[in-house]
């Protein structure tokens, strides 16, 4: 985090002698700016966290206010006021949740399909206020909202506000320094891979929206008694639209920069809108600015300012006793088949009745012509091709039209050809991510103990590949070679009982190559796991397998010892793979 | 009887206007694979060009030249500035037309001010159509939007732009390699789709309310449109289309606007999940 | 080789950016002629093909194409002017039908151009409505071949266009390949398969870091020369 600690403590100390050291009108215009900051926040966690953008926040911001203005119409007293808030909170969340989890179950990755569903949820959001006027009061808006029992909207509610915001940022600052915030990372950086170490990636897509739509409607909630009036606008599109300037702005990527956005941009806008007629137009161009040149928005410069002068960005210490993880002792034999399996794209049948059985451990290889299919026989085994024709069952369980996270929760770990690894997190936390792979739940992703882990494989691989030790260094600052080594090692810290390599040599130096070799065949002796491996080289491939199969056109063409495939005449026709 | 053929009428209405907007999105989108969130916004400045011309007193059909210079140069200046630099990054382009909308909007609201205004009807009165009357305005636009659709199917059919556009998207490297000039077609085709826009926009201004936030409305049934239908067909805009004009048509007639709405959207979200690629998705 | 060379290569130097992966390589290709460029993996020949071909912009050195000094020209002019290329990478245009991968870039749309080739490789003429994205890595070099060498193009530049096919296609191609080279054409091929090379190679080049390590003119011995020096 770019601000230190005493640089956070002068800032929350001054908000709350703001109204002493300003006015309270003042303050409490600041008060709403505030509020709005909060949502912004949570649209941060969303965005520069998790890499997707949610355009119609003010949704969960409105019904929060107008939960929150019904309660206190009612007129309930604090102890009915209290559970009242909590539904204001939580009716926005679990929506948010629901909505994510609906579209996120089918679109990976950050394309425009949520964000334009978001946007025509707050505008339908809007066309509800304005017609349920009996609910609502429509489009003059619910009037005549009492502030909170016992507190001055003008002079005490203000301390609330802050009160609020405090606790709110602390909560939210833990959320995004444990577990669950360095996955939104992941996610970000590099979902698909994510997937294929076992977790959900949309039911954590789905948790970060849940809490943003919370913090917008707990927002809201103060929203209500702060102005006395809720009318459509707080639920529709344009409030959504500036929120987003705001995040963007003061900054994305932390938590005092959609605060500061929120905060600087109302300001300047109450004393400007009407003197200074291209205002907004003014805005609109520094965020057009900001999206293309500083993504980290004013924060962010203050960030690289800070840094330049030797201050900032200290790794937040995660001091935790390490905690040995076992490593799997007892393996029960494999149990892979693949029954006539067919995999077809249009008209092309790319897998044409597969069928094979692996019941022995060790190291088995998959080699063939391109095209042969090779690569599609892994996909389709780890739920990225679907099933066309036949049966595919890992002990005794039926795999069929799987999904990654599934296949990976069943012990299959898989490394693609190229490498995969998430490259603006560091090679640590790279690491740390592959030791939480089916290996802790939901709570533990809200705890900071899983940051303590580590694994006896994990000193083999650091001795074997001594980069891994550069702990702070970025991934994606590595070399090529360097990140098959890092993806490889990811592979296997998840501890596996299927490992799938796809070329794990590709584009490694003689050397490198070398490393790889005695690294697969160490690794595979040690953890008794089954290795399955894609690979053209035939040195690599005599060097370790103890299995050979071959494939050409979709199916099985032989399959024996190194000496048998040598051996046998139709390998030789089809399939005479050299050496690099 | 009169009810169907009203009903019918409308229908077929709703669905040529929905075509009409959408066609811009579907070049833009759908065969550049730039998602243009500003491209409601073009929509609106073509219904502004159409009020300036009103306020300046001149023929209504000057409005269409005057919206394809607006438009097709600020498309210019968006590509060349914005857009060719993030043709393989689309959450850049994505946020960056965001905050092009945005902008674009502020600067109808400040030029123009925020309140409704309307353009009047070249063509006033109705036509008595099957036995009820119907506006003349209406029907002459089908019209012209079953030619503009037809021309274009024809010409779609005939050219290998199509074709060498999406052989542009997919792999500029041997586009170039069999004599493409990959950055003039892509700003070429951009310029296209934002002008078609502006189009839409001159020809609907008589029938709405024309308001600085009007684009918005037309941005997402544009992308439901492109959901329900999939992208990159002529057929698939024309069956999105009718599918998500029609269910508005018959759902807000039943309950009301919002409902209509609603509708729409369900249905969108519904496509994504059972049909993620389109109503003729190959798969 | 003939008095002006259809194509020459002179001292070209270049590669991604700041690195620098082909140095100083002078080549000429010959109307009618094929040289024929082999090495290793890795060893520069695809960089060097990009040079040529314009998608990569060389640090020094001049690329010449009958007279005219090509070396900055946009790569979508080089194919105008008669210089038809089939990459070793994205060989087709996945998400179009193998009818439009053929037919794009002729505004008559005809396939009757590619009757002859169609004849030898018939595989071709029977997925004309599939997507080429779905086709075997091996039917995409076919089909890439096929394109550019149906091209109206005085020089023809493939690189690694056996990669993945199989041997009695390649026998094939290399007859395509003679044939046009009989009507005046002259080709670039950058290949690994020493079958190919020696079907169809005038000349031949050999490659290691960036450099060239041995030229062979004629085709005497060629393949002999080439595998002994390969070898080490």
């Amino acid at each position: 985090m770019a601000f230190s600690r005493a640089a956070k403590f002068t800032l929350a100390g001054l908000l709350i002698a703001f109204p002493w050291i300003s006015d309270s009108f003042t303050a409490y215009q600041l008060g709403l700016y505030l509020l709005y900051g909060m949502v912004a926040q949570g649209i941060a966690l969303c965005w520069g966290r998790a890499g997707f953008l949610p355009l119609g926040q003010a949704l969960f911001f409105g019904i929060g206010a107008y939960l929150a203005g019904a309660a206190l119409k009612a007129d309930l007293g604090w102890a009915m006021l209290v559970p009242a808030f909590a539904v204001a909170c939580l009716v926005p969340a679990l929506l948010a949740g629901f909505i994510g989890a609906l579209v996120f179950n089918r679109q990976t990755g950050s394309g425009p399909y949520f964000s334009l569903i978001t946007l025509a949820l707050s505008m339908l959001g809007f066309q509800l206020a304005n017609s349920l006027s009996g609910i609502t009061g429509g489009f003059n808006g619910m009037t005549g909202i009492p502030g909170l029992p016992g507190i001055d909207t003008y002079e005490t509610l203000y301390f609330v506000i802050v009160g609020v915001l405090i606790v709110s940022t602390l909560a939210l600052a833990h959320v995004m320094r444990a577990p669950f915030g360095q996955l939104l990372i992941a996610i970000r950086e590099n979902e698909e891979r994510l997937q294929f170490f076992g977790f959900r990636t949309s039911m954590l897509k789905a948790a970060a929206f849940a809490i943003s739509g919370g913090i917008a409607g707990l927002a809201g909630a103060l929203y209500a008694p702060h102005q006395g009036i809720v009318t459509p606008q707080a639920v529709g599109f344009v409030l959504s639209a500036e929120l987003l300037i705001w995040t963007a702005v003061g900054g994305r990527f932390g938590l005092i920069g959609p605060v500061a956005g929120a905060v600087l941009i109302g300001f300047m806008a109450a004393g400007l809108r009407d003197s200074f007629r291209y205002w907004e137009v003014a805005v609109a161009l520094v965020f057009i600015l900001v999206v293309l040149k500083m993504p980290g928005g004013i924060s962010g410069l203050f960030s690289a300012a800070l840094s330049r002068f030797g201050g900032g960005r200290h790794d937040h210490d995660k001091r935790i006793a390490p905690a040995m993880l076992e490593g799997k002792e007892h393996r029960v034999a494999p149990d892979l088949r693949f029954d006539t399996v067919g995999v077809s794209m249009g008209p092309v049948r790319i897998l044409n009745g597969l069928s094979f059985s692996i019941s022995r451990s060790g190291i088995h290889c998959i080699i063939g012509p391109n095209g042969a299919g090779k690569t599609s026989a892994l996909n389709v085994l780890t739920g990225r091709l679907p099933l066309g024709g036949g049966e595919i069952s890992w002990r005794g369980i039926s795999l069929g039209n799987t999904r990654p996270f599934i296949a990976a929760r069943n012990g299959i770990g898989r490394k693609f050809q190229v490498p995969s690894i998430f490259p603006e997190l560091s090679v640590r936390q790279n690491i740390e991510i592959a030791l939480w792979a089916n290996r802790i739940g939901t709570v533990e992703m809200f705890s900071m103990r899983p940051y303590g882990l580590t694994t006896q494989m994990l000193g083999e691989l650091e001795t074997r590949f001594p980069f891994l030790q550069q702990s702070h260094k970025a991934a994606g600052s590595l070399s090529v070679g360097q990140r098959q080594m890092l993806d490889f090692s990811m592979t296997v810290l998840a501890e596996p009982d299927l490992v799938l390599l796809d070329e794990p040599c590709a584009g490694l130096s003689t050397d490198e190559t070398r490393q790889m070799i005695e690294a697969i065949a160490a690794i595979a002796g040690q953890t008794k796991a089954t290795f399955i491996i894609i690979e053209h080289d035939m040195q690599v491939v005599e060097r370790l397998s103890d299995h050979v199969l071959v494939m050409h056109q979709g199916a099985l063409l032989a399959n024996g010892t190194m000496t048998e495939i040598r051996a046998n005449a139709d390998v030789a026709r089809v399939y005479s793979g050299g050496s690099k | 009887m009169d009810l169907v053929v009203t009903y019918g009428l409308n229908f077929a209405y709703s669905t040529a206007t929905l075509g009409l907007i959408v066609l811009g999105l579907a070049v833009v989108f759908g065969l550049l694979g730039v998602m243009n969130m500003a491209h409601g916004e073009f929509v609106m400045l073509g219904a502004y060009s159409a009020l300036t011309v009103q306020q300046a007193g001149l023929p209504f059909l000057l409005a269409i030249p005057l919206a394809l210079i607006v438009c097709g140069a600020l498309g210019w200046l968006m590509e060349w500035s914005v857009i060719r630099h993030l043709y393989r990054r689309p959450f850049d382009t994505f946020l960056a037309t965001w905050g092009i909308a945005i902008l674009m909007r502020k600067g109808v609201e400040v030029t123009f001010g925020r309140e409704y205004q309307s353009v009047d009807q070249s063509l006033p009165g109705t036509v008595s159509l099957l036995g009820i009357d119907y506006p003349a305005y209406r029907l002459v636009l089908m019209a012209v939007i079953v030619v503009m659709f037809a021309a274009l199917f024809v010409w779609y059919q005939r050219s290998n732009t199509g074709a060498r556009i999406k052989a542009m998207v997919q792999n500029p490297d041997l586009a170039a390699a069999v004599g493409i000039n990959t950055a003039r077609l892509s700003r070429a085709t951009f310029v296209t789709g934002v002008a078609i826009a502006g189009l839409a926009g001159v020809l609907l201004a008589p029938l709405v309310r024309v308001e600085p936030y009007m684009g918005l409305d037309y941005l997402l049934s544009s992308f439901f449109i492109l959901v329900v239908g999939g992208l990159g067909t002529i057929e698939g805009l024309i069956t999105g289309s009718s599918i998500i004009g029609g269910a508005d048509v018959i759902i807000s007639a039943i309950f009301d606007k919002t409902a209509g709405y609603l509708g729409v959207l369900a249905i969108s979200i519904l496509f994504l999940w059972l049909r993620p690629d389109g109503i003729f998705s190959r798969r | 080789m003939s008095a002006a060379p259809l194509l020459s290569i002179e001292n070209l130097t270049g590669g991604y950016g700041e690195i620098v992966i082909v140095t100083d390589m002078s080549l000429a290709v010959a109307a009618g002629e094929a040289l024929c460029v082999t090495g290793r993996n890795g060893v520069g020949k695809s960089t060097l093909v990009r040079l040529v071909t314009g998608a990569l912009k060389p640090a020094s050195g001049k690329v010449i194409f009958e007279g005219e000094d090509l070396t900055f020209a946009p790569a979508h002019g080089r194919a105008r002017q008669g210089m038809g290329y089939a990459p070793q990478e994205g060989v087709v245009f996945d998400t179009l039908s193998v009818a439009e991968n053929l037919t794009l870039h002729h505004s008559d749309r005809s396939l009757e151009r590619y009757r002859e080739l169609f004849a030898m490789f018939p595989r071709l003429p029977d997925r004309l409505g599939q997507r080429a994205g779905t086709l075997s890595g091996g039917e995409k070099k076919i089909l890439s071949f096929c394109r550019a060498l149906a091209e109206d193009t005085r020089l023809v530049i493939l690189d690694e266009p056996t990669e993945g096919v199989q041997p009695e296609n390649i026998a094939l191609m290399a007859e395509a390949i003679n044939s046009a080279k009989a009507v005046g054409r002259g080709f670039l091929i950058v290949e690994q398969n020493l079958s190919l090379v020696e079907a169809v190679a005038d000349h031949a080049a050999l490659m290691d870091h960036g450099e060239c390590i041995y030229t062979h003119s004629g085709t005497v011995n060629l393949r002999a020369e080439l595998s002994r020096r390969l070898k080490i």
